[in-house]
């Protein structure tokens, strides 16, 4: 046994060592000792606000749901998050949001060694966190999980209804991850949640705006239907 | 509301960084003050161990190897070692755990008699780094060792202290990264890792049943711990562990076995049998500061008014009061809230005081109440408005103003007294629909709408009623517009009562704090037209925001030193005393953190404190 583990040993250690070797030399040959340094600050940075037209998504104008504010922050070199706060008709607590993260490849081989933490869980939600976030978002509401999926530009995505005597919402998530016709080489994945608050009583009317949105990263992510349209 | 905005990321980050940094800064240490080891502490030597992955070593007796070599002789070797080095708790320790394998065994006499140099091994370098968590190097230093000495064999109990080391760091590393299910393979590998000695790790490891919802084997591993360990701290302690996990039938069969089970001379079990009633107190008191929990039962609410008055603790009457206050009951709510000022005068129970009073129409009393904190507390001046301005200063720039009875006007006070925000924005929309918008009242549905969790519309609110007010008569707003463009808010001199125009400013930053627009608000803080105090306020709250990221970063120093800065402008806070202890426990200024820890826990002690006590003494002691 033991000398089985021993020739295991002895055959793996020439791999390691080059493969040590390999990467001291690159880190070396790049210069980039002080890149890997700065990429192990890997909280996200502050929020700061943008303007809308700085976002890579393109809203369908609704009245009922304008943009108030705009918001972005990153985390380590490979994801980018935004928050874009809408309009609360109703009286209800919670901000109505879109939330985008877009986690992009490392664009060196040294990124490959030095990731954060995915901002975003996969799967998006289980039955147990997405209960716990449904009643964060919605307190006092009651809550269903739509049976199933609807679809918008990019793909299917899941949603929840909570309502009460006066006031309907809807929590739509989705996770855009098709690399052979939707998204770039360059992007990993995109993750889009979308809450919003309305008095309408029909959740299509919220839903809308999702629905209908366009993603404007500098990498053209293609829709569902591009390939098919013409 | 704007205190928990302030204060609430910076502890998050500290809690989340501490579960990640705490064992950075741990030596593994050895762990061998097993007390009377109980039978699943204890395991079975093997006849062979790891060196290093994939090398194994015979344990057998040789010439000359020391205490290993008689076939049926206990080992000694980390009893010598502890005498060694003069460690007398472990010494005495393993000293039991010896006699507890063979009765009749006696102490080696020559215990504290310098070994003689002969052809066995001094293992202390070795026990040294196995001691300082250095693994890797104490089997290199072993493999080594073996290089130059071949009759030489390291004692068994050197190798099984090791390996049982390796495990609980392997348990630790998975507990930390929240792998649970390698976290429960790593305590199947070394049941000794999980051992009444390494308690930290025991409780690991029901966690981590727990967070897999495997409740049950959960309570078993908490019903070992409290039936076996022996210390009563340890039980109690853990009996609030488990409280987060389990059921209050499981904690009550759970306290009922800590305070019997197996009981060790000279222990005392009575703080056991006390904790349900603490977690029970506990629970209501949580119950009565949570809106959605609904009313509380008569018996309930009995035991919890008798547990706030027997202690006299302030925290919990106004608790209580707003318990009463969100039921409409204002004359109970005034009584809990005077008690609590009585008790303790804080400028929280002062604004409960001044609500309720107002809810009952007392608005004269209510002001007199709010006196002693008028400009000096940001919530109170806030809850005056209720018995003073904003419902009518809220209409005073419109139509409404003069009529004093606009509808909405009383339903927006009688929001306000009662802390209902969503009422509060709904009778400002019934008055926007009767009147034109005005300054006040725009600003005031902008703090209604920071308590409605709604900050990035706070924010537009007060930026439109600051540029409401800038066209607004001066007349409408009761103040004087002179004062705005001309005050030095630094000017020590000049009254702090601030300006309308101030006050959305403020608004507006306490609004981009809650959105976390921290580099902006610094940025555009200097050239903000605040007062000095409200400029200390926010500038406060963004050292405690940059603090917080500062400790996830694991810049520790940075963390003393922004927290420095924000003790010079204003009293620290518990949560950021809290904060401060784990930055200098992972500065490794033990000592600091442990007084830190204790005067903070000595006040009043709550599970973060009790586990940041516990953690540094056990690092401070190498009792992991």
């Amino acid at each position: 046994m033991s000398g089985r583990s021993h020739r295991v040993r002895k055959a793996l250690l020439p791999g390691l060592l080059v493969r040590g070797a390999l990467l001291a030399a690159t880190l070396a040959l790049g210069g980039c000792f002080g890149w890997v340094d700065n990429n192990l600050t890997q909280s996200p940075t502050p929020w700061r606000r943008v303007q809308p037209a700085d976002l890579p998504v393109t809203l369908p104008a609704n009245p009922k749901f304008p943009i108030v504010a705009a918001r972005a922050r990153t985390t380590g070199a490979i994801y980018s998050s935004y928050n874009v706060v809408l309009g609360n008709p109703t009286l209800l607590p919670g901000e109505n949001r879109l939330s985008i993260d877009v986690h992009t490849l490392p664009d060196s081989p040294l990124g490959m060694f030095v990731q954060p933490p995915r901002v975003f869980p996969v799967p998006l939600y289980s039955t147990e966190t997405l209960a716990e976030t449904l009643a964060k978002e919605f307190p006092g509401l009651k809550t269903k999980v739509a049976d199933s999926a609807r679809r918008n530009r990019y793909g299917d995505y899941d949603f929840a209804l909570a309502q009460d005597a006066t006031n309907t919402c809807v929590l739509a998530w989705q996770l855009i991850s098709d690399h052979d016709r939707t998204l770039p080489r360059r992007i990993e994945a995109i993750r889009l949640e979308y809450r919003v608050c309305g008095t309408e009583r029909n959740p299509r009317a919220l839903l809308q705006p999702f629905d209908n949105l366009v993603l404007t990263l500098p990498d053209a992510v293609l829709e569902i239907d591009d390939l098919t349209r013409f | 509301m704007t205190d928990r905005a302030k204060t609430d990321p910076a502890m998050t980050h500290s809690k989340r960084l501490r579960r990640a940094t705490t064992l950075v800064g741990i030596t593994v240490g050895l762990g061998l003050t097993l007390n009377a080891a109980p039978a699943w502490a204890t395991s079975t030597t093997p006849g062979a161990r790891a060196l290093v992955p994939g090398v194994k070593v015979e344990v057998a007796p040789a010439p000359g190897s020391g205490p290993a070599a008689a076939p049926n002789a206990l080992d000694d070797s980390a009893l010598r070692y502890y005498a060694r080095i003069g460690d007398v708790e472990r010494m005495e320790a393993e000293i039991a755990r010896l006699r507890a394998l063979d009765p009749g065994w006696e102490p080696p006499k020559d215990l504290f008699t310098p070994q003689a140099a002969g052809p066995g091994v001094d293992e202390s370098p070795f026990w040294s780094l196995v001691s300082a968590g250095k693994f890797a190097e104490a089997r290199a230093a072993i493999a080594e060792q073996r290089r130059q000495t071949p009759s030489w064999q390291p004692s068994a109990k050197l190798l099984q202290e090791l390996d049982v080391a390796e495990g609980a760091s392997r348990l630790r590393g998975a507990s930390d990264t929240k792998r649970w299910q390698d976290v429960i393979d790593a305590a199947a590998a070394q049941p000794e890792a999980v051992a009444c000695n390494r308690l930290d790790n025991a409780w690991r490891l029901a966690e981590a049943y727990a967070e897999l919802k495997q409740f049950d084997r959960a309570f078993d591993r908490y019903k070992t711990i409290v039936s076996q360990c022996p210390r009563a701290k340890e039980r109690r302690d853990t009996i609030f562990k488990a409280s987060r996990h389990l059921s209050p039938e499981q904690l009550r069969e759970l306290t009922a076995i800590g305070a019997t089970a197996n009981p060790a001379a000279g222990e005392d079990y009575s703080a056991v049998r006390t904790v349900e009633g603490e977690l029970e107190t506990g629970r209501l008191l949580e119950k009565l500061g949570n809106p959605k929990a609904g009313p509380l039962s008569v018996a309930d609410l009995a035991r919890a008014e008798q547990t706030i008055r027997d202690k006299q603790d302030a925290d919990g009457a106004i608790a209580l009061g707003w318990y009463f206050q969100r039921q409409k009951k204002h004359a109970d709510a005034q009584r809990w809230f005077a008690e609590a000022n009585g008790w303790t005068p804080s400028d929280k129970a002062a604004e409960g005081l001044i609500l309720a009073l107002a809810a009952l129409g007392k608005k004269a009393e209510a002001r007199e109440a709010g006196a002693p904190w008028q400009g000096k507390s940001g919530r109170v001046d806030q809850a005056l408005k209720a018995v003073t301005t904003p419902p009518t200063r809220a209409a005073s720039g419109g139509n409404a103003a003069s009529g004093g009875g606009t509808p909405g006007q009383s339903a927006l006070s009688a929001a306000l007294a009662r802390d209902d925000f969503a009422g509060c924005l709904a009778a400002i929309q019934q008055m926007l629909a009767h009147s034109r918008p005005t300054a006040a009242l725009l600003q005031q549905r902008g703090w209604c709408l920071l308590e409605l969790k709604r900050p990035t519309e706070a924010e537009a609110a007060f930026a439109e009623a600051q540029a409401l007010a800038a066209r607004e008569p001066a007349k409408a707003t009761g103040k004087p517009t002179k004062s705005t463009g001309l005050r030095d808010p630094n000017d020590p001199t000049l009254d702090e009562s601030a300006t309308p125009a101030q006050e959305n400013a403020y608004g507006q930053a306490v609004a981009r704090l809650a959105t976390g627009d921290v580099t902006g608000l610094s940025r555009d803080l200097p050239r903000t037209n605040m007062t000095a105090k409200q400029k200390a306020e926010i500038r406060a709250s963004l050292l405690a925001t940059e603090a917080g990221r500062a400790l996830e970063d694991k810049r520790y120093r940075d963390v003393l030193r922004l927290l420095d800065a924000r003790k010079e402008l204003t009293t620290e806070p518990r949560n950021l005393s809290i904060l401060r202890g784990w930055a200098l426990y992972n500065l490794k200024r033990l000592d600091e953190a442990h007084a830190l820890f204790k005067s903070i826990d000595d006040r009043l002690s709550t599970e973060e404190s009790r586990e940041a006590l516990s953690t540094t003494v056990k690092t401070m002691y190498h009792d992991w």
